[in-house]
């Protein structure tokens, strides 16, 4: 388990990460979110022991973590941390000795990963030659190369096409399978709501929601109901509890305070003709992010 | 735990080694350091027989100059002949030159062809006054050092005639003419030495490389790591392997690059050396005219050198490793403290200034002999490896001071990486140039940041 207990970080004197708490068990997947200068990337550069902390500390397996364990983690950078100048193959072996395998074993890795990714044929062009989104899948390979027990992705998507984010959700969700540890941040909430378990959402450096995702959208409380037909807009704001109604596209999206409200909608709705959709979802992570974030920011 | 620990330290030395190897790697096994070699080789080649190629793609360097002399007093010719014969000797190699005595009925059609030739016309004639007087004619004066032979055979032809009109005896004339026997005694220990010879050979052989090479340390190690630094690599290199080993495996590498370019450098040398050899030419140290190998080589012996050599040899090269690593190590944490290459480029500059500083002071060590300011700089770390050699051949300090000065440069390597390590450590994770002074005086005053 990765434990990050009370963890605060000074920039001389920006508080950059103010005592923050969370946990990742093994096979589990946590999201780090939060805007631009939240204080993910410090906490990222912290669990490596890139940055010391000023308070608190941080374990892997009830372990600090140090050049021992170092070699069990997978750490994917936000900027392209690849030497551009190497081919994909040198690339490779230059972070898997670093990570403390064998040429041969990385190789063998990088086969297998070159061809999971559909880039073999990439093997000895230089980096510099490749595309953007190739790069980042280069870069993620060497941060896997390793099988890491703790695998550390700041952005992994960013630059990526949807089908190359989907392959990289499959092979993130095979590593889970095998009992990593995974972090990642992100500012796509929709990718953290396919695959993501666990989050903690960080504003300058606090930690303002943190837990499983599923206990998150139960506790957030606020639904949305979906509705297609022949209904009045005025009407269903009159609705007690009813919050805001959205037209987006052909449908009509009512935000309602909690579950209680959807009879309601309901009896009304079923006054009105032409009622072709009636669907109750939970809010969206986006939506939590939004409400959260911009209370934070409020106060 | 123990053999956790063991364990790390292995994995450690093997990180170490494969870093410093693809460092090294990364320098030598590109297409550039063959041509760069290609092109040193050539050059070194090239100048270590500059004379033979010149010769070989033609020229008038080889054409003698005639002298036509008429003598019109009848008895100056022959005067003349000794001297120019004596001179002849001495200036061989520099100018050539043959001559003849012309009756006085060529003179206009010896000065007629003058126009078209290098040949110089002496008309020797009598004077009342001046017991004679001389008349030079030449299309140019090109050859400088000709021209004074020729005024001073001149003037000792006056002198002879007008010592033969005052009667003094053949003998006594002999007498006065003769060489003035010179007896040198030094009472100092301290050999007067031809200064060209020694600076002629200490500057092309090892003060001119050196500096060369140090140059290329500086650069070499600090782009290496701002390269790192600037793509993010480091921070994936920094998460596997400590500052420190990241920061040895580049002082290493490049050292042991630099070891190599010297040695290559010295083998082109050698290649310049046989292939003269083999032209059937000498060998000559100084600028391939003037003093050749066994004229040098016997100077060398005659001033003590060769005996000085025995201590001044190790001394230079462990002066020149220590002062590599030196350089290296400063090259390293500079590069570390900036953010960018561009930073970078300015920060060596003080460097490059130090370093030309030394240059020029071994240049002037042997015209400011004895300098107090030279002998105290000498022991300054940035300076000593320029300055020592030469003062030492020198005699101007002794084995004592330049041991003072190995000592003094260790002791700041020590310090380097007693301190340099800790503001490496913080610096190369640093993107930012705010507040910069102040987070590496704390990083050197916490004593858990090793």
């Amino acid at each position: 388990m990765l434990r990050v207990k009370n963890v605060t970080k000074y920039y001389g004197d920006f508080k950059a990460v103010d005592n923050l708490s969370f946990s990742v068990e093994e096979g589990c997947v946590f999201g780090l979110l939060g805007v631009n200068g939240a204080g993910k990337t410090t906490t990222f550069r912290m669990i490596m022991g890139l940055l010391e902390v000023n308070a608190g500390n941080i374990t892997l397996y009830n372990k600090k973590i140090d050049y021992q364990v170092t070699d069990n983690i997978g750490f994917m950078t936000e900027e392209r941390s690849l030497l551009t100048k190497l081919t994909v193959k040198e690339q490779a072996i230059f972070y898997g000795i670093l990570k403390g395998m064998s040429e041969e074993k990385i190789l063998l890795m990088l086969d297998y990963w070159l061809k999971r990714f559909n880039i073999l044929e990439y093997k000895n062009r230089k980096i510099k030659e490749l595309s953007k989104g190739n790069q980042q899948k280069i870069q993620f390979i060497t941060a896997i190369i390793n099988d890491p027990k703790l695998l550390i992705l700041d952005e992994p998507f960013s630059g990526l096409d949807p089908i190359n984010i989907e392959l990289f959700i499959d092979v993130i969700k095979e590593l889970k399978s095998r009992g990593a540890i995974i972090i990642f941040s992100t500012h796509r909430m929709d990718h953290v709501e396919l695959f993501c378990e666990k989050l903690v959402i960080m504003v300058r450096g606090k930690s303002i929601l943190e837990g499983y995702l599923k206990d998150i959208k139960k506790a957030y409380r606020k639904m949305n109901i979906i509705i297609n037909g022949n209904v009045n807009k005025e009407e269903l704001l009159k609705i007690s509890g009813v919050i805001s109604v959205e037209i987006v596209v052909d449908d009509i999206v009512v935000k309602i305070q909690d579950e209680s409200i959807i009879d309601n909608v309901f009896k009304y709705i079923s006054k009105c003709s032409d009622i072709q959709k009636f669907i109750v979802e939970e809010a969206t992570l986006n939506e939590i992010f939004i409400a959260k974030v911009g209370e934070s920011y409020e106060k | 735990m123990k053999y956790l620990l063991l364990r790390l330290v292995r994995v450690m030395k093997n990180k170490l080694v494969f870093l410093t190897k693809y460092s090294l790697y990364k320098k030598i096994k590109t297409k550039w350091f063959a041509i760069v070699n290609i092109i040193l080789m050539l050059a070194i080649v090239s100048l270590a027989n500059i004379d033979i190629i010149v010769t070989y793609f033609g020229g008038d360097f080889n054409k003698e100059t005639v002298i036509k002399v008429i003598d019109k007093t009848d008895v100056s010719y022959d005067l003349f002949e000794v001297e120019m014969n004596n001179y002849k000797k001495q200036f061989n190699n520099i100018a050539r030159y043959s001559f003849k005595e012309y009756d006085v009925i060529y003179e206009e059609k010896i000065i007629s062809e003058l126009k078209n030739s290098n040949d110089i016309l002496i008309i020797i004639e009598e004077e009342e006054l001046n017991y004679v007087k001389f008349k030079m004619i030449s299309n140019k004066f090109n050859d400088q050092i000709l021209y004074q032979i020729l005024v001073a055979t001149l003037n000792n032809i006056k002198r002879s005639i007008a010592f033969n009109l005052t009667d003094i005896p053949i003998s006594e004339l002999n007498r006065i003419y003769s060489p003035a026997n010179i007896e040198k005694v030094a009472l100092s220990d301290d050999v007067d030495r031809n200064m060209d010879v020694i600076m002629g050979t200490i500057f092309p052989t090892l003060i001119l490389p050196f500096f060369m090479l140090v140059i290329i340390v500086v650069q070499m190690v600090g782009l290496e790591i701002n390269e790192e630094k600037s793509t993010k690599s480091m921070e994936v290199i920094i998460s596997n392997v400590p500052a420190q080993i990241h920061f040895f495996s580049k002082i290493i590498a490049s050292n042991v690059f630099i070891f190599i370019q010297g040695i290559l450098l010295v083998l082109y040398g050698f290649i310049g050396f046989l292939t003269r050899i083999i032209a059937g030419h000498e060998f000559s140290l100084t600028g391939n005219f003037g003093i050749e190998l066994d004229e040098f080589w016997k100077q060398l012996v005659t001033d003590g050198v060769i005996d000085q050599l025995i201590y001044v040899i190790p001394i230079v090269i462990v002066l020149f490793l220590l002062s590599f690593v030196f350089y290296s190590l400063l090259a390293g944490i500079f590069s570390s403290i900036t953010v960018n290459i561009e930073d970078y480029q300015q920060i060596q500059t003080p460097i490059i200034i130090l370093l030309l500083v030394g240059y020029y002071l071994s240049i002037l060590a042997p015209v400011f002999e004895g300098s107090f300011l030279i002998r105290i700089m000498s022991y300054i770390p940035f300076f000593s490896a320029l300055l020592i050699p030469s003062l030492l051949i020198l005699n101007q300090i002794t084995i004592f001071d330049a041991i003072i000065s190995i000592l003094l440069l260790l002791c700041s390597i020590y310090i380097l990486l007693k301190y340099g390590i800790k503001v490496y450590k913080i610096g190369i994770l640093n993107y930012s140039s705010e507040k910069l002074w102040g987070r590496f005086s704390q990083a050197i005053k916490n004593k858990d940041n090793i």
